[in-house]
This record gives structure tokens, C-alpha cells and sequence, in this order.
């Protein structure tokens, strides 16, 4: 199976580039596989917190979206980190 | 919602010719490169030494930039105070409040929010600013069309220049500002946690290090999610050009939900956190927990 996409790689030709662009995927599908389950737990826990205590509402919304957009940046991260390894090497 | 609806569809009506030629010359000349967006000609060569500071597209809106966020400033603040508040007057307001309780007052120890409230509001109505800008097409892209610049959207927060020298203006007042609240020695012995004296060996880079680690995810994060917005929305509107014009209802519908999300959501978010975090970062100095 595995020798079978070697053989497919080398016949057209670009190997490297294939797998920079394997690379670059994976980088920014494994991050967003983590961030995704951060925001999810974030967004999550929010519900719960202003089920239990709907007064406290406006002071959770800024630690939210703080949270939020800390978590998001990972996948970003991941997307840079991708990119550079496209470019660069 | 009608007016809502005919906005958005003369933005489109603006941006998806300018985006429709742009990629059009590219692929007569070569193949359409979403990253070509981010090759910064220079207009006006600058050279200072060894300095480039040539003014090119990305320096164009941060001027912009800057003036808008100035008019912003005037118009919204600088009004008559009534009792019966105007529109204006309550956006004003809004924004302040938001300013003062969500930023200031949740990062900033009370004896420092006098003196460093204005520096986070302003970073606050600047980035939010010219990321916005970032996303109304603009005629000053590079590529000419019978000489005159084609509409574009570019933000000069997706460049990681820009985003740096925010960041590093505010790494730099949180340790000028650390330094003068406690004095060198103690300031920089809160930095290390309460550990086992055993342990110092290994804390202390990784502390040294995390100091600069908040200078790089503080730039990158911006710059990263502003370059990740247009680059999405580029992408999707040139597989048009790329694979076939059959895919433009699908395409265009997915290039219009990534702009709306990065308009709605992304644009205040990226504005708010990077404001909140510097507002966190200097308190933290100024009144270090232990």
C-alpha cells in the first residue's frame, strides 16, 4: 500500500513538494483538532456557568472571548508554522 | 435587514470585479497566487541607511488607518454631553465603557488606570480600525487597470511587521513600567515562581523565555488570524480561475460566510484581546502577585 504511493509520488515527479504540502495539512489540521476541542470546552463550561448564574453574565462574556481567542490562536500557530515549512524549506 | 442587504450586496458588487481582474491579469501572466497580495511594492522609496522605509501599500493603510481611527475618536467622544443621549453620544459611550470595565479595569491595578487607560483604548480603536479597513475593498492595491489601482482588500495588520511593533511596544512599557513601580532587583526576581530552590536552574530560563514568548503570540496571534481571514476568502474566490467558473455560486457563497464571520466576530475579537492582553501584561508588571 505504502510502496504504492511511493511509486505513484515518484512518477510525477514533485516528492518534496508533496510532502511539504503533507506537511503544511497536518500542521494546521492537528491544531485545529486541539483548538477545536478547547473552544468547545470553553463555549461549554460558559453555558453551564450562566445557567447555574444568569446575573453574571456580562462579567463571564470578557473572560469568554478571552479564552476564546487565546485558544483560537493555536491553530494559527499551527497554520504559520505550516507555512513556513512550505516557504522556507 | 433591506438596507443590511443592499450594503452587502454593493460591497460584493465592488469587490468581486476588482478581485475578478486582479486574478484575471495574474493568470494571463502567471498562475493566481493568493500570497502575490502580500508582495509589497514600493511606492515611494525611502532609504535611511541601511533602513528601507519605503512607503508601499501596507504603510498606505496604517496612515489611513490612523487618520480614520482619529475622525473616529472626534466624532464619537468629542460631542455635546446631553441628558438625552444622541446615537453618537451612546456609541461614544459604549466603546469607552467598554474600554474602561472589560480592559482597563479587569487588567490594570487602580493606581495605574489613569495613566495607562488611553494607551489600551487607543490600541483598542486602532487595531479595531484598521482591521476593519482591512476588509472594505479599497482602491490601493499594486495592480494597475488602465492606471488606476483596482479594489482590493489587503489589511496592514496581516503583515507581521506591523503587528510586531505593536507587540513590542507594549512588551517594552511592561518592563519600563515594572522597573519604575519596583525597582530592577525585585521586579525581576517576581518573575520566578515559588519553587524549590532546586528547581532555579530550570525555572528560570523557561521564565526568561515565556518573557518572550508573550512578545511573539502576542504579534503573532493578530497577524496570523488577519492573514488567515484574507487569505481564506482570496482562496475561495480565485478557485473560480482555477479549477472552473462552474464552482462561483458555491465558492462565492463560502468566500461571503468567512468575510462576514471575520467582519462580525474576528475584527472586534482580535481588537479586544490584543487591548485586554497589553492592559494584562503591564498590570501584571506594575503589581506582580507575589
Amino acid at each position: 500500500m505504502l510502496s504504492a504511493f511511493f511509486v505513484l509520488a515518484e512518477t510525477t515527479g514533485d516528492v518534496a513538494d508533496a510532502g511539504k504540502a503533507i506537511a503544511l495539512a497536518l500542521g494546521i489540521g492537528l491544531g485545529a483538532l486541539g483548538a477545536g476541542i478547547g473552544i468547545g470546552n470553553i463555549f461549554g463550561s460558559m453555558i453551564q456557568a450562566v445557567a447555574r448564574q444568569p446575573e453574571l453574565r456580562g462579567e463571564l462574556q470578557g473572560i469568554q472571548w478571552l479564552g476564546f481567542a487565546l485558544t483560537e490562536a493555536v491553530v494559527f500557530y499551527g497554520l504559520i508554522g505550516g507555512l513556513l515549512a512550505y516557504v522556507l524549506i | 435587514m433591506k438596507t443590511r442587504v443592499l450594503g452587502l450586496a454593493t460591497l460584493l458588487f465592488f469587490a468581486l470585479p476588482a478581485l475578478a481582474i486582479a486574478a484575471d491579469e495574474a493568470s494571463t501572466e502567471e498562475d493566481f497566487n493568493p500570497a502575490d497580495e502580500w508582495d509589497l511594492h514600493a511606492w515611494i522609496p525611502i532609504h535611511i541607511g541601511p533602513l528601507d522605509m519605503s512607503i508601499n501599500k501596507a504603510v498606505a493603510y496604517l496612515m489611513l488607518g490612523a487618520l480614520v481611527a482619529c475622525v473616529i475618536g472626534i466624532v464619537l467622544m468629542r460631542v455635546k454631553v446631553g441628558r438625552d443621549p444622541t446615537r453618537r453620544q451612546a456609541v461614544g459611550e459604549t466603546i469607552y465603557e467598554v474600554a474602561q470595565v472589560q480592559i482597563a479595569e479587569q487588567g490594570l491595578p487602580t493606581k495605574a488606570i489613569a495613566r495607562w487607560f488611553p494607551y489600551c483604548t487607543t490600541l483598542l480603536l486602532f487595531i479595531w480600525t484598521v482591521n476593519m479597513l482591512g476588509f472594505i475593498p479599497l482602491p490601493l492595491s499594486d495592480e494597475k487597470w488602465h492606471g488606476i489601482p483596482t479594489f482590493a482588500l489587503f489589511a496592514a495588520t496581516s503583515t507581521l511587521s506591523v503587528t510586531l511593533a505593536l507587540a513590542l511596544m507594549t512588551w517594552v512599557f511592561t518592563h519600563v513600567e515594572g522597573i519604575r513601580e519596583n525597582g530592577l532587583w525585585p521586579y525581576l526576581k517576581s518573575w520566578i515562581p515559588d519553587v524549590p530552590k532546586g528547581l532555579y536552574p530550570l525555572i528560570i530560563p523557561l521564565e526568561i523565555l515565556g518573557q518572550f514568548m508573550r512578545l511573539i503570540s502576542l504579534s503573532v496571534r493578530l497577524y496570523a488570524n488577519m492573514l488567515a481571514g484574507h487569505m481564506l476568502i482570496l482562496t475561495f474566490i480565485g478557485l473560480i480561475f482555477l479549477v472552473t467558473p462552474w464552482i462561483a455560486p458555491f465558492s462565492v457563497a463560502l468566500a461571503t460566510v468567512f468575510y462576514l464571520f471575520e467582519v462580525v466576530i474576528v475584527v472586534s475579537i482580535q481588537a479586544y484581546i490584543f487591548a485586554a492582553l497589553s492592559a494584562i501584561y503591564i498590570g501584571s508588571a506594575i503589581e506582580p502577585e507575589h
